[in-house]
């Protein structure tokens, strides 16, 4: 078992460390930053966004003598940004996830994970927390934001509501992380993993549109595998198990069929 | 240490290998010798777990490659065709990373690493970026990576591609001291470099094991040893028919004029049955004819010679090679 994780620990590392010294990254990075700064902007200070509003009821309450809706601004506010953080998502990390394996297979370095003595899993395992951990430090910043405007709200915010909101998001990211894997395990090419696996993410979000169509139980059933819902039940600040299993579940079957495509793959090889 | 029994390779409809069996003891360099495609790479791939066989059994260390895929994988060093090599990170990195994954405890990691990079002379590249250095290097870094944590078994797909004649040397040297505390199979198309570091050759086209053997025996014993080249004036014919009478001459054959000889001048091949060598005979036979004797001079057979028979006669008649090497054969 200790072998194990210093294995995982190893690719890790490897992989993490090819984040930083990578252009891509960074490419990736600077617009996921500028363009999460400006949502963040707007939401709280743009012309529609959540102080503009709330100023204008209380504006109109005061002409009209009626008291203005009460509104839980710092709740409003976090619960807007990571939903817009969600949408932003499903363009990002397609494009973290593509290289994981097919990168690999075109160096051909594929060849030496698999015939070192490591499992095909822990390869995957190592991987994908290594993507996630550059997804998290390229949060970071993002989450000073919100530290800086949730702070000098008045009543303080209850702490447990942001922060299933960014378990969420994190779980969230790994499910698509670990599916987008999967896909780059399958082919050479990094722009056809990226395109299949927004093609799977968009899929998988937009899935209980569909199940609506869908009548009875089975309708139901589907609408359960949409990653939107469960997400949007998170950052509402609603613990919800059924949705942590599910994120959970997307997780491990795309380490499971990551690890079965690598060795299916060895079996087709020409 | 190595043993190969009836191996095959189908993909699809084509068959990349058929009843392969060789095997390498301990401590020994083979040479895997065969042309583009005759299924080198294929079979490297199965020994070194890559690839699963269609049927037949390979063992390393006498563990299955199949059925005990992590005990051997822990036992080989495998340099693929193209060397796997991150091109991001630096000489020294990289190798530390390859020795964590191979599973050599930390303690030992530093030492192993600064070993392999000493054995490949890569001392003054260590921390220079892999993506940085030229091909000759990036195969050297490949062989460091197959050798860093000192396995017992060690697979290498043709080492020296992409060298420059000086590197070429090196790497032969290095797989040289290797051996005897390792076991090699190194695979190449390259015919001096099997005569050169092998002590045995098993030679592979299109997908079959046409001869196993030492390469001094497989010269001796396949195109019949030594003979001369002659260049001569006067009646051809005549010449020829004289020659063929000498003791030790086995035969003699026109050889067809390409490098534009003189007029009346003729190129005759003669080729010496193995140890006997009638040199002095020759001389004095065509001079007292009054023949011109323009040049004469001696021809070894080479690996090329026999390599050519056994792969161009391959396509006529398979058996017939077959038998005549199994005499000689060790398997």
């Amino acid at each position: 078992m200790g072998i194990v994780i210093a294995n995982i620990i190893a690719i890790y590392r490897r992989e993490l460390q090819s984040y930083f010294v990578s252009p891509l990254a960074y490419g990736i990075a600077s617009t996921f930053w500028f363009l999460s700064g400006l949502f963040f902007v707007m939401i709280l200070l743009g012309p529609e966004g959540i102080l503009v509003t709330v100023s204008s009821y209380d504006l109109q309450g005061q002409q009209l003598g009626v008291p203005a809706p009460a509104i839980d601004v710092p709740y409003e506010f976090v619960r807007a940004f990571l939903d817009r953080m969600g949408w932003l998502m499903l363009f990002i990390l397609p494009i973290l996830s593509m290289g994981l394996y097919a990168e690999e297979r075109k160096r051909g370095t594929l060849e030496l994970l698999a015939t070192s003595p490591i499992a095909n899993w822990a390869v995957a395992v190592g991987k994908l927390l290594g993507v996630l951990t550059f997804f998290l430090t390229m949060f970071l910043p993002l989450i000073a934001l919100e530290a800086i405007a949730i702070s000098s709200s008045n009543p303080p915010i209850s702490p447990i509501i942001p922060l299933l909101g960014h378990l969420g998001l994190l779980l969230l990211a790994a499910a698509i992380l670990s599916l987008g894997m999967f896909i780059s395990s399958l082919t050479d090419s990094t722009i056809l993993a990226a395109v299949l696996t927004f093609a799977l993410v968009i899929l998988l979000l937009f899935i209980d549109l569909i199940a609506k169509v869908i009548p009875g139980s089975i309708g139901e059933a589907i609408s359960h595998l949409s990653l939107l819902k469960h997400y949007n039940t998170l950052i509402q600040g609603i613990f919800d198990t059924s949705g942590l299993i599910l994120f959970a579940s997307y997780i491990i079957l795309g380490i499971f069929l990551t690890a079965q495509s690598i060795d299916a793959l060895r079996f087709q090889r020409q | 240490m190595i043993e190969v029994e009836h191996l095959s390779k189908i993909y699809g409809s084509t068959t990349a290998i058929t009843d392969v069996t060789f095997s390498v003891e301990p401590g020994e360099i083979l040479g895997f010798l065969g042309p583009n495609g005759a299924g080198k790479t294929t079979t490297m791939r199965i020994l070194a777990g890559y690839l699963p066989a269609s049927s037949g059994t390979a063992k390393i260390a006498g563990y299955d490659v199949h059925d005990h895929s992590l005990l051997v994988r822990q036992r080989i060093g495998y340099l693929p065709e193209t060397p796997p090599l991150y091109p991001e990170m630096t000489v020294e990195g990289f190798l530390h990373f390859v020795a964590r994954i191979k599973g050599v405890s930390s303690g030992d990691r530093s030492t192993k690493v600064t070993a392999a990079i000493n054995r490949c002379n890569l001392e003054d590249k260590r921390r220079v970026i892999i993506r940085k250095l030229s091909k000759g290097y990036r195969q050297r870094v490949g062989i460091a990576q197959a050798i860093v944590h000192d396995p017992p078994a060690i697979i290498l797909d043709e080492p020296t591609v992409g060298l420059d004649p000086r590197q070429i040397i090196e790497v032969r040297n290095l797989i040289k001291s290797l051996a005897g505390t390792h076991t090699i199979i190194l695979s190449t198309h390259i015919l001096p470099e099997v005569s050169m570091t092998c002590s045995r050759v098993a030679i592979i086209n299109r997908g079959q094991i046409v001869a196993t053997n030492t390469p001094e025996n497989l010269m001796t014993q396949l195109t019949g040893g030594a003979g001369y080249e002659l260049e001569i004036g006067g009646e051809t014919a005549l010449a020829k028919q004289m020659l063929q009478n000498i003791s030790g001459v086995s035969s003699v054959e026109l050889m067809p004029n390409h490098q534009q000889l003189l007029e009346n001048h003729t190129c005759l091949r003669v080729i010496l049955q193995p140890g006997i060598d009638p040199g002095k005979e020759i001389t004095a036979a065509l001079i007292r004819a009054e023949f011109d004797l323009y040049e004469m001079r001696r021809i070894n057979a080479t690996l090329e010679d026999v390599f050519l028979e056994l792969t161009t006669a391959e396509k006529n008649s398979p058996t017939e090679i077959t038998s005549e090497i199994a005499e000689g054969e060790i398997v």
